[in-house]
Order: structure tokens, then sequence, then C-alpha cells
């Protein structure tokens, strides 16, 4: 038992990785990367909605008639969205001006209800939590990672938390702007899809 | 038949169940968030408009009825001695509410400066309404009698390109604040006294 | 694997018998006089540049087809070309990490992504020139470029001289003759317009080059501007200071006939040329650029699909969808 809840765990990090594997959820892994702190920010908040919708979308499996079961997904997934909207407002409200429109936005992303439909839907609750979290974490992480490259290139700093940089580059260092804008967004994302192929490969 | 009731019900009690657990935690933050919204967007506005105060705005704050809906004043008592109130009004641009911080000198009847506050734009498109200050300093030391809608509407606004409807929420927001400040104004004067 | 005898490729289709490592070659010989020019104009820096973008573009390729396992392809030469030209737009002054970059992204990100030679929808130099000029903007302005340089003429951008003063201000310090020898600041290899004209009827008569897209570009250019210089001649600049500064002739000879990004018939290739300069001539004249080549053509590049479905009726009955 606790081996398959892990596996169903750590698929979620490598194996089906969000945006690099599934390539799914690309809206906000190309708009609030800009730095990591916004990564991990976005990450976060969409593996809480993931895990919450997750749990309540398989202990309701058997009683959500399939017909309108999107609805009812939508509705859950909507619930929770909303929760981490206030919740953000209320704790970490610089973060949410920096995320703006895109944390109502996860309601429509595809990681959320694709893993209710593929995975909730049809699995108990304990592996429906590890899942969701599984693929929240490496969501979270794919969308740091992205972050560190554009906001060391495009900006010459790093941050992790709180808006203050825990590294910056040397003076002189000439940011590469463009990767602050949207196709360096596309490039990154790219650059990197090949690099995990590639590593995947051997 | 019984399919159909059935998700009638199992839908409903979801929504239902759904909406009073959104309205609990709405309640719950309700005065959090309206402390961090003062801290973070309030008070730099209000520090954007009226950059030297002789007071504190955002302690001196109080509330009047505005038809039975409660508007948040701040006076503030600008360093050359006039008296000047702020107040925030909304209007509906693209993405959701346009919050406008708008300042009008008391003693002059002129807008001081206006800020956007909150708003749910388009990043690079509409948030320039609150981003770039060309925008926003066009309404800077108009008088109220000033029609602040857009040109093509025959006001005095210059809309910024790409962003019309953002350029009209802000414009409503406004034309609002000078209708409640003129409707208003003996009992907001009376109240800063 | 023996199942390479009938490959079916899509369009275009355009060859003239030479292999590619002639065509490149050949590009690289016309684009000589102007090199050797700018090389004896601005110095060792230039030579520092042009080397650092050839090499370093020929490694990038070697790089790349090593780590995805594909056959090494830089005999073609094709990337070496691709680090010539980016050299040769970029200022005498760029530091070899812009260089570097530069070739990174031009061969990587311009060609190798698409699919390699013949692939790219885009021409691979202009989508580097285009990058780095968004990243770095002050890097590549020339006039900030060449400050410690000593001229014996005026050592002011023409375009950005016109962009900011108007025409008439600025119209005794370009007499025609220096603009046509090079006697202009600009980027290594894009000032010498004689050197670049020469080049490119060398090209054209090798056939290396279809005529159509050249001519119809120049044309675009000069009626355009002409258009322009009638309207308001005080503000807007005539077309010869627009077709000898800038890139302008470096595009029309070298960039622009591209093969993989340019038409194959000729009607869609003169389009493709004219609306160009008309592009150009928009974003220097209207737009914020000073000199919209890059762009101007990147554009032009991206419209290519569509211009070439105007194609020649088939022959024959029975072909509705040829």
């Amino acid at each position: 038992m606790a081996q398959s809840l892990a596996k169903e765990f750590t698929k979620g990090l490598w194996a089906e990785i969000p945006p690099f594997r599934l390539v799914l959820g690309l809206c906000p892994t190309l708009a609030v990367t800009k730095s990591v702190e916004n990564g991990i920010g976005m990450g976060i908040a969409t593996t809480f909605v993931l895990v919450f919708s997750n749990l309540l979308i398989s202990l309701l499996r058997n009683i959500i008639p399939s017909k309108v079961r999107i609805a009812c997904y939508i509705v859950i997934v909507a619930t929770f969205v909303t929760i981490v909207e206030l919740l953000m407002q209320a704790y970490t409200y610089e973060l949410f001006l920096k995320l703006g429109i895109f944390i109502p936005l996860i309601v429509v992303n595809c990681i959320v209800l694709g893993r209710a439909e593929a995975f909730a839907n049809k699995n108990g609750p304990l592996p429906s939590v590890a899942d969701g979290l599984g693929i929240g974490m490496g969501f979270t992480l794919s969308l740091a990672a992205l972050g560190a490259v554009r906001e060391l290139l495009g900006n010459g700093t790093l941050t992790i938390w709180g808006g203050t940089p825990i590294f910056e580059m040397a003076e002189g260092f000439l940011p590469f702007r463009f990767m602050l804008e949207a196709p360096g967004a596309f490039i990154g994302l790219g650059l990197m899809l090949c690099l995990m192929n590639l590593i995947g490969k051997k | 038949m019984r399919e159909m009731i059935n998700m009638v019900v199992v839908l409903t009690v979801l929504t239902a169940l759904s909406g009073g657990l959104l309205a609990t935690v709405k309640a719950k933050t309700e005065v959090q968030i309206e402390n961090q919204v003062l801290k973070f967007q309030k008070a730099p506005a209000i520090k954007g408009i009226f950059p030297e105060t002789t007071n504190d705005p955002l302690a001196e704050r109080f509330m009047i009825d505005n038809e039975g809906v409660p508007l948040q004043v701040f006076p503030g008592k600008l360093s050359d001695g006039s008296k000047a109130v702020a107040f925030e009004t909304k209007g509906t641009g693209f993405g959701g509410a346009v919050g406008l911080m708008v300042g009008i000198n008391v003693d002059t009847d002129t807008i001081v400066e206006v800020r956007v506050t909150t708003h749910s734009e388009t990043p690079g498109i509409g948030s320039r309404a609150k981003d770039d200050p060309s925008f926003a300093s066009q309404f800077s030391g108009k008088g109220l009698d000033t029609n602040f809608s857009m040109k093509a509407d025959g006001g005095a606004v210059d809309a910024m390109s790409g962003a019309t409807v953002t350029s009209k929420a802000v414009s409503v927001a406004a034309n609002q604040a000078k209708e409640i400040y003129q409707k208003l104004k003996p009992e907001i004067v009376k109240q800063m006294n | 694997m023996n199942n390479n005898k009938l490959i079916v490729s899509h369009a275009p289709f355009w060859h003239d018998g030479d292999s590619l490592f002639t065509l490149n070659l050949n590009l690289m010989i016309a684009a000589l006089p102007a090199v050797i020019f700018g090389l004896v104009q601005f110095g060792m820096p230039a030579l520092g540049v042009l080397a650092l973008s050839l090499s370093s573009a020929m490694v990038w390729e070697y790089v790349i087809t090593l780590l995805s396992g594909k056959k090494a392809s830089i005999h073609d030469l094709d990337s070496a070309v691709i680090g010539l030209f980016l050299g040769m737009m970029l200022p005498a002054t760029a530091p070899w990490w812009l260089v570097i970059t530069g070739t990174f992204l031009a061969v990587v990100i311009g060609k190798i992504i698409f699919g390699g030679i013949g692939a790219n929808p885009f021409n691979p130099t202009l989508i580097g020139m285009a990058i780095l000029a968004l990243s770095w903007t002050t890097l590549l302005d020339f006039d900030a470029a060449y400050v410690n340089y000593d001229f014996d003429f005026t050592a002011l951008v023409p375009l950005a001289a016109v962009k900011a003063k108007g025409a008439l201000a600025v119209s005794d310090l370009f007499p025609l003759n220096d603009l046509m020898m090079g006697k202009q600041v600009g980027a290594i290899g894009t000032t010498f317009g004689l050197g670049l004209v020469i080049g490119g009827i060398y090209l054209i008569l090798r056939g290396f080059v279809r005529w159509e897209i050249p001519v119809s570009f120049i044309i675009g250019i000069v009626f355009t501007a002409l258009c322009f210089n009638l309207a308001n001649p005080d503000k807007y600049a005539g077309p010869m200071i627009h077709l000898f500064s800038g890139y302008t002739l470096f595009g029309a000879f070298f960039l622009a006939p591209e093969n993989s990004s340019s038409p194959v018939n000729r009607i869609p290739m003169l389009i493709f040329g004219f609306c160009a300069g008309l592009i150009i001539l928009l974003m220097r004249n209207i737009g914020v650029y000073e000199d919209g080549t890059v762009l101007g053509i990147l554009l032009l590049n991206l419209v290519n699909p569509l211009i070439d479905t105007i194609r020649p009726k088939a022959l024959g009955k029975g072909v509705n969808h040829a």
C-alpha cells in the first residue's frame, strides 16, 4: 500500500511532470514564471487546489452521476480556487498582486481537471491525494526551474521568497531581457524540454 | 427519470455546499483582506496622491454614507495648507472592477491626482493604467467641471492605445468620483473638521 | 536502414544543380568585398568579432548535432555563413559573449530547432539579430559603439540622425558618395554599399540568388522612400539615403533571398521583395525603429507560405487541387 502510494507520488516528479512530460498547464507556466518566487507561489496554489479537489472528487466518485461529472468537477475545483484566492489575498497579498488574474485561471488549468478525470474518479482517496500532491509538487518544481532560468538570465537575480533576491549576478552583467518576454518563456520551456528528453533518453 | 433526479439533486447539493463553504471562508477572511488592501493598495495610492501631508490620511480615515453605501474617505492636509480628500471608486474594465483612488482638493475643487489601485486587467495592456503614469497624469489638476469621458465620446481624456476598455473604466470611475464628491461635499467638509 | 531511396519532401524544390557547399562558399565570397572593407575601416576588433562569430556558429552546430545524435553537417558551411552574416551585422565593439549568444540563437533557435538546413521558416541570422536587438539595445547602438573611434567623416548613424532631426537638418552631413563608399557609421560588413552591390551582382550572375527578390526589394525601398520624400521632404529622407545606409543593401542581396525562407515562384518573389522594402520603410518613417530591416524581413518570412500559394495553374485537366 505504502509502496503504491509512493509510486503515485513520485510519478508526478519525473515520469509525468506536468509542463514537461504531460505538456499541460502551459498558460500559467509561460505567464507567471518571470521569477522563482512567482513560480513557487503559483505552484503551491495549484498544488493546494489539486490535492483537495482530487480528495473530494475521489470521495464522491460513486455519487457523482457520470453525465454531469464535468460540471461537478468544475464546481469543486472552482470552490477551491476561490478559497485559495481569498487566502492568498488575506495572507500573501503581494504575491497575489503579482500573480493577479492567473490565480482564478487555475479553474481552467488542464492539469487540475485532467487529474480529476484521469485519476481521481477511478481511484480511492489516499492514492488520489498522493497523486495530486506529486503532480502539484512536480508542477511547482517545473515552474520554479523555469522561473530560475528566466529570472537569472533576464534579470540577473534569484528570488526564492519575500521579494529580496538571494543571489545577484556580478556587477556589469547585462540582463538578457528577451528571457522575460513571452517568447523567451516559450524558448526557455522548449530548451528545458529538449534537455529532459536528452537526459531521459540515456 | 431516476437518473435525472439524481443528477439534479447531486449538482444542487454540491453547489449549495460550495456556496456555503465559500461564504464561510469569505466571512472569515474579510477583515484580514481589508487590512491587506489598505496596507498594500490604498496606502501606496494615498502616498502617491498626497506625497507630503501634515497629517496621516490613513489613520484619520472615516466612513460617510453614500445613499446607503458606506464610503471610505481619506482626508489629507496638503503642505501648502489646503485640504484635500481621497476616496476610491470603481469602473468595470476588461477583467472585472478597476479601482481608482481619486484625490480632490476641497478648497479649489480640482483633482490632485488619481491612481489605479486594484485591477485584473491584462498584464502589459490594460495594466498600463496602473504602471504607466502618463495615462493617470492626464487627470491631475483638472477642475471638477471637466468631463472625464474619452475624447471619442466628447470628453477630455486620451485613451491608452490598445486598452480602450480599461481607459473607459478609469474615466467612468473618475466621473463617478466627481458626482459623489459634488453630492456629498457638505458632509465631507463637515466630517473633516 | 535502406529506405532512403525515395524521399518525398515538400516545397521548396529550388535547385540549381550545385551542392550546398558551393552555394555557401559563393555566398561568403560575395560578402568578401564588404567584409574586407569593414576590416580595414574598423580594424582588429572587427576581425575578432567576425572570427569569433564564424567559428562559434560552427561550434554550436557541431555541438548540437553531436548531442542530438545526428550526422554532423558543418561541412556544408551553412552555419559558417550564418555566423559570418551575423558578425557582419554587429558593431566592431560587440563583446565576445554577445557574439556567442547571437550565434547560438541564430544557429540553434533559428535553424536546428526547426529541423536543420532547408526547414527553417525564418532567416536564422535575422532571428539571432532580432533577439539580440530586443535584449541589448544599448550594445547595438552604433552611435554609442564607436565613440572611441576617429573617423574622417560624419560619425553619426545616418538613419538614426534622420529619424531624430528630420531629413532637412542632416542633408549635408551624408553625401551620397560617402554612403556608397562606406564612409558611414554602421555594422562591420554592411556599410560599404558598393561592395555589397558588387557581391550581390556576382551572386545573381552565378545564379545563387534569384534576381527577383533583390530587385523588387530595392524597388520597394526606393518607391516607398520616394513617396514619403515627396509628401514631406523636410522630414523624410530621400531614397538614396535609405538605400545606402543601415542594413538595406545587405538585406536585399544576402538576407531576404535566403533559400528556405523566401518564395519559390516568380510572382510571389516579386511581392515578397517589394513588401519587405515597403514594410522596412514604414518602420523607419512611421514606426519607432531606426532600421526596420531585421524585423521587416522576418515579418515577410512569416507570411512567405501564404504568398507562395500564388502559383501557376497546372497544365492539363482534372487537377483541381494542384
